[in-house]
């Protein structure tokens, strides 16, 4: 095992000095500078040409794609355009408490309402739970999270007062965009789990649990859940890094100071190091995600054998 | 009454008796047409009436954004600036927005392209996610490694800058969003499916498959994929209105359907913006959305359940 | 699984406790509490808003309306804007300047202090106008220097030396200025950002970190900065060493970033704002509000022809678009917020004869008439042999949307014609203008400051290619870069707005180089007890210093 995570954390670096590598030519391709256009028209060829080489701009694309390397192996992300005069990866970590909050709030509210109505509506199938939780899970994902977030805001906030309308002071600000951002995931959970132990409860080995005696709710959590979990396994993974990279549409609605809306402001102004630095910091996230998700394949269901851990 | 029964037996030549023939042939013989794993799903489906109304209502939505367009007395672009911010009316069945366009024509008009958008999404998925998927899964190994850190690569490369490259080739419009979500739509997919294989490929029944000779392309088409067919139908489902809101957040950046033309995630978006003052903008593109889901869902249910061979009793 | 989720949550309470997650509890009063802390009479702090980051507060890097609203009320230069838009006396307490109209003889104020006490000299100007017309001005905004200030053009291409250049402190109180042309307008500079002082000792000692936090910055305005993140805003108090602090009334001020329109809306009905921008679609439900207010600003959007393409170089088919376009339904009904239907380049309220606007002395150069617009096509249709497919390129925001799609529409009844919109990212849309690659495209232009000249000279032609930029549509007419050069050197205020006057009908009628579309306006609601927020139409738009708390209420 341990052989075989060491194997997955050199692919690591490998996959992540790709990604790193395409990025960097396709961003260049991005049309204009990072600067503001009108502003920078209105500069003399002179001065443009000045401001491009103080930046180190002028160079051929390669030979600013070698000094960025260069400069990340000594673990330099580089200024911000956008943001000028600050390192990069000052504005990423900035960004990224925010996001992070809400999104581990939102992931675990997701698994907790999503799991929980889930299981009740497999095991209660055709009651009605089970049409409440076809119900949330349709409308989770039919619904965009920005009309939730913004329905949330005037009747929770506006409305009825109970929450903070937008802002970012303290906690409480934290709950509805936690709450917005959480809709999706749980109707995602929740379908999967149901459909999943539908099919596990018609199996053999259930009746033989209940035959032997067994509680129902032991059959369910040791029988039923474990062996229905594998999809929502490897939904997880995309769907924690979603979340915890934030949301363009909830961060701007409740004025969460997040890196969702960072990396669109950062790719629309050409911001290159700070698109570099959320591409490395996101995709290293990814794989890392992928790779734990991989790993608890083989603790949940031990049947499962992925290449490297034992035969080919 | 014995006696003489027993005499007319007794009469009886001997001869007459002969084995009867057994027709080897006919006792084989198939009294119904044979029907594969998928006529059996087609006849369970259809005895399974909510999936049917579902399909029935899908039908109907289908058939309301080809035609509609085209038999409401409105075109979907047609401005009346007198006109504006009205409710539902007879006039105007769902109200009129911001520039006096009929609601009525635009939402079925942007019926049509977020269902092509959602229908390309689904094939997508369901071919080259869910090949990409098993192949992975399949032959392990290397390949495996390599597929999936492909799909890592994918992944990685910030989205938003392939879809604005995308934007400076190729002119905006449908043809443009599809390549779009064509580059990452099936990701999910192929993991999902590439779990589930690995799940199953260990099982009993594979291997009992397998001893028993069978060619590894029947064993894909008639025991991995079957079995898979539960988590395939219900991704597929999250995938369509991923692909539709997918498409409105790309019309909102820029590369997506250039004005007058408009999907239900643009009308959604932009009813959105005037939500306080004129909610049935929203609501009615939203309803539609809603519904086009809930009877997408019930029917994936009910083809999942006339398809996995598990779950038939 | 429980196990699992408690020990995730226990770890998200844990970071929580660790990192704080970066909650800004800035302030003293609760910003989004109930609707009812507002009438209390203990009032002491404004809360107003903006819907984009402020990205920079470093004045030489500065090129947006946040960081600007920012910097004027935490700077401060020579001279003021007032509650009616006039330059009065700032950090200078008067000036002189030579009959010829070329050399300002400024005086500063008595004891000007920085915020850390350190002295303000006439030197600070000089530091930090040289640093504006340098290669280290990253806000684009040189030209508005150097194209006034002797010799500040030579000095940021390195051929002149900064003695050379025409900014020059006498002594600590006095700064002396020669510019190229007598120019109506200076004192209105002197009022933007870019003309604010900053102390070089200071500065230099700062380096790379000045300006990135409040702590890294020095004061010389009315207020001074608390607290500052580019994506959350601006906390200020007020400057107790400022020369006016006497009359700057209100004690705190809070600078919010709320990027979505409704949020803003419902942040201030809950009580969290004291002033919000409505969108078009809010006005109706708002207008009788007493809250209800409009402003207009001096900002033109326009069609901008591309006399390149050959379909727009036919002066017909540029006559005809310009004529097929109802502004009036634009402005009152699409918009409905505030702005007005232009009647040329020049937008109301700018400057003219001292008793008349320019707008006022120039007419309606952009009326609407359908059947002179359907007159034109066919001419141009004519001339050109064939009718011209036309494509309409503008940037990916949801305003200039709307006004496309009105635009296209107006086409389409008035002319009979459909014209493609292509929408593309502002970047790329700006790329393929200067590119030389579009037909037409919707482009806006704000003043910096109050004279014609602000709109007029972005037409004139380039030295290299006898015509104006790409950008500008290529606008070859001699006659006209004739009238704004000569209106540049003219001493007389009278011939100098004649050949202004003169140009604008050239541009936009005769020639047809643009289309003006309409003048921005917002539509606001603002609470009632608050006195004096003055709002410019042009360059650095926001005035806390006058504001005030009525206590009427």
């Amino acid at each position: 095992m341990l052989k075989y995570i060491g194997k997955r954390l050199i692919y690591l670096v490998l996959t992540l000095l790709i990604i790193v590598t395409v990025t960097f030519f396709l961003m260049k391709q991005l049309p204009g500078t990072p600067f503001d256009t009108e502003r920078f028209n209105n500069l003399t060829p002179a001065q443009q040409e000045q401001m491009l080489e103080k930046y180190g701009l002028n160079d051929p694309v390669p030979v600013q794609y070698i000094k960025y390397l260069g400069n990340l192996l000594r673990g330099d992300l580089g200024t911000s355009f956008l943001y000028t005069g600050r390192p990069v990866s000052d504005v990423i970590f900035s960004r990224l408490g925010p996001s992070l909050l809400i999104g581990i709030q939102a992931v675990l509210l997701g698994l907790l309402v999503g799991l929980t109505l889930g299981i009740i509506a497999a095991w209660k199938h055709n009651s009605g739970i089970d049409y409440f939780t076809m119900v949330i899970a349709v409308l989770g994902v039919s619904v965009p999270n920005f009309v939730v977030a913004a329905l949330l805001q005037y009747f929770v906030g506006l409305k009825w007062g109970i929450l903070p309308v937008a802002f970012w002071t303290n906690w409480f600000c934290s709950v509805l965009p936690s709450i917005a951002l959480s809709f999706s995931a749980t109707a995602m959970f929740a379908r999967f789990i149901r459909t999943e132990m539908l099919d596990v409860l018609e199996q053999d080995y259930i009746t033989t649990a209940r035959a032997k005696g067994l509680s129902q709710f032991k059959v369910l959590m040791v029988h039923a859940v474990r062996n229905s979990i594998i999809p929502v396994v490897t939904i997880l993974g995309p769907v924690v890094v979603n979340l915890l990279t934030g949301s363009l549409a909830v961060e701007s609605i409740y004025s969460v100071p997040g890196i969702g809306s960072l990396f669109v402001d950062c790719i629309k102004n050409n911001d290159y190091s700070t698109i570099m630095g959320i591409t490395i910091f996101y995709s290293a996230f990814y794989i890392f995600v992928i790779l734990v998700v991989d790993i608890l394949y083989c603790v949940i269901d031990p049947r499962i054998r992925i290449q490297g851990t034992k035969e080919g | 009454m014995n006696a003489k029964e027993n005499n007319i037996n007794a009469n009886i030549p001997q001869e007459l008796f002969v084995p009867v023939q057994v027709d080897q042939s006919e006792r084989e013989r198939i009294s119904r047409p044979s029907l594969t794993a998928w006529q059996d799903g087609w006849l369970r489906l259809k005895q399974n009436k909510a999936a049917v109304v579902s399909l029935f209502i899908i039908i109907v939505i289908v058939a309301m954004a080809l035609l509609a367009p085209i038999f409401s007395p409105y075109d979907f672009a047609q401005t009346d600036y007198s006109a504006i911010y009205q409710g539902p009316s007879a006039a105007h069945l769902f109200g009129t927005d911001g520039f006096g366009r009929d609601q009525f024509t635009r939402i079925w008009y942007g019926t049509r392209i977020s269902l092509l958008i959602g229908f390309v999404a689904a094939c997508l998925d369901l071919f080259v996610g869910v090949t990409y998927g098993a192949v992975s899964a399949l032959l392990g190994g290397k390949v495996d490694a390599i597929m999936q850190r492909i799909i890592e690569v994918l992944v990685g490369i910030p989205h938003l800058i392939i879809v604005i490259l995308l934007m400076m080739v190729l002119p905006a419009g449908v043809g443009t969003i599809i390549v779009a979500l064509a580059i990452t739509g099936w990701v999910n997919m192929a993991r999902l499916v590439r779990a589930r294989i690995l799940q199953l490929k260990g099982q009993e029944f594979v291997m009992a498959a397998q001893v028993l000779g069978t060619s590894q392309k029947n064993i894909i088409l008639r025991h991995l994929i079957p079995n898979t067919v539960g988590v395939i139908v219900i991704n597929a489902m999250f995938t369509i209105p991923s692909a539709i809101f997918t498409e409105a957040f790309l019309s909102f950046i820029g590369i997506g359907l250039s004005e007058p033309k408009a999907s239900l995630g643009v009308l959604i978006n932009n009813g959105y913006a005037v939500l306080q003052n004129s909610p049935y903008l929203l609501i009615c593109p939203a309803i539609v959305i809603i519904l086009i889901m809930v009877c997408f869902s019930i029917l994936g249910d009910g083809l999942r359940d006339a398809l996995d061979p598990r779950m038939s009793k | 699984m429980k196990k699992l989720l408690s020990m995730a949550l226990a770890s998200t309470l844990l970071l929580g406790a660790l990192t704080g997650c970066g909650f800004t509890d800035s302030s003293s009063q609760n910003p989004s509490g109930g609707g009812d802390d507002t009438s209390g009479g203990t009032r002491d702090t404004l809360v107003y808003y903006d819907s984009n980051e402020i990205r920079t507060l470093v004045q030489w890097d500065a090129s947006d309306t946040q960081s600007f609203t920012i910097l004027n009320n935490a700077f401060e230069g020579l001279y003021r804007l007032d509650a009616n838009h006039e330059p009065q006396p700032a950090l200078a307490e008067s000036y002189t300047v030579s009959d010829d109209g070329l050399v300002y003889t400024f005086t500063l104020r008595e004891g000007l202090q920085w915020s850390n006490g350190t002295p303000l000299t006439a030197n600070d100007f000089v530091f930090s106008w040289l640093k504006q017309m340098s290669s280290d001005a990253t806000n684009g905004y040189n030209f508005i220097m150097t194209d006034y200030i002797v010799n500040g053009l030579e000095y940021g291409e390195g051929t002149a030396t900064a003695d050379q250049v025409g900014v020059k402190a006498l002594d600590d109180r006095t700064l002396e200025v020669t510019i190229k042309n007598p120019t109506p307008y200076f004192l209105y500079l002197t009022t933007l950002s870019m003309y604010f002082p900053l102390n070089e000792a200071y500065v230099t000692e700062q380096g790379e970190n000045y300006g990135i936090t409040a702590d890294n910055m020095i004061y010389c305005g009315p207020y001074t900065i608390t607290s500052y993140d580019p994506a959350v805003g601006t906390s200020m108090v007020k400057n107790e060493t400022y020369w006016d602090a006497a009359n700057v009334s209100i004690p705190k001020v809070e600078v919010k970033i709320i990027k979505d329109q409704s949020s803003a809306l419902n942040t201030y009905l809950a009580g969290g704002l004291d002033k919000v921008n409505l969108s078009s679609a809010d006005v109706p439900t708002y207008q009788n509000d007493p809250e209800f207010h409009t402003i207009t600003e001096f900002r033109s959007t326009y069609l901008q022809f591309n006399l390149d393409d050959p379909a727009m170089s036919n002066l017909n088919i540029r006559k005809a678009l310009g004529y097929a376009i109802d502004r009036s339904i634009l402005a009152d009904t699409i918009l409905a917020d505030g702005s007005t239907a232009a009647e040329g380049l020049v937008s109301f309220g700018v400057s003219g004869n001292g008793t008349q606007t320019f707008r006022e002395l120039n007419g309606n150069l952009s009326p609407f008439d359908a059947d002179l617009a359907k007159e034109y096509w066919a001419k141009g249709v004519e001339e050109l042999g064939y009718e011209p497919e036309l494509s309409m390129l503008i940037a990916d925001d949801s305003a200039t949307k709307q006004i496309a799609t009105f635009v296209q529409s107006q086409f389409r009844d008035n002319l009979g014609i459909e014209v493609a919109i292509d929408s593309k990212t502002s970047k790329a849309r700006n790329e393929l203008m200067d590119n030389n690659n579009y037909q037409f495209a919707i482009t806006a232009w704000g003043a910096d400051y109050d004279d014609a000249m602000t709109f007029l000279d972005l037409w004139i032609a380039q030295s290299d290619t006898g015509k104006s930029t790409p950008y500008r549509g290529n606008y070859g007419n001699a006659d006209y870069s004739a009238l704004i050069t000569s209106a540049k050197a003219d001493a007389n205020s009278e011939t100098r707005l004649q050949s202004l006057l003169d140009a604008e009908k050239l541009l936009v009628d005769t020639d047809a180089v643009i289309s003006p579309l309409y003048f921005k306006g917002f539509a606001y609601l603002q609470r009632s007890d608050v006195q004096n927020l003055i709002v410019h139409p042009l360059g650095n738009p926001v005035e806390f210093k006058y504001a005030s708390f009525s206590t009427a209420e």
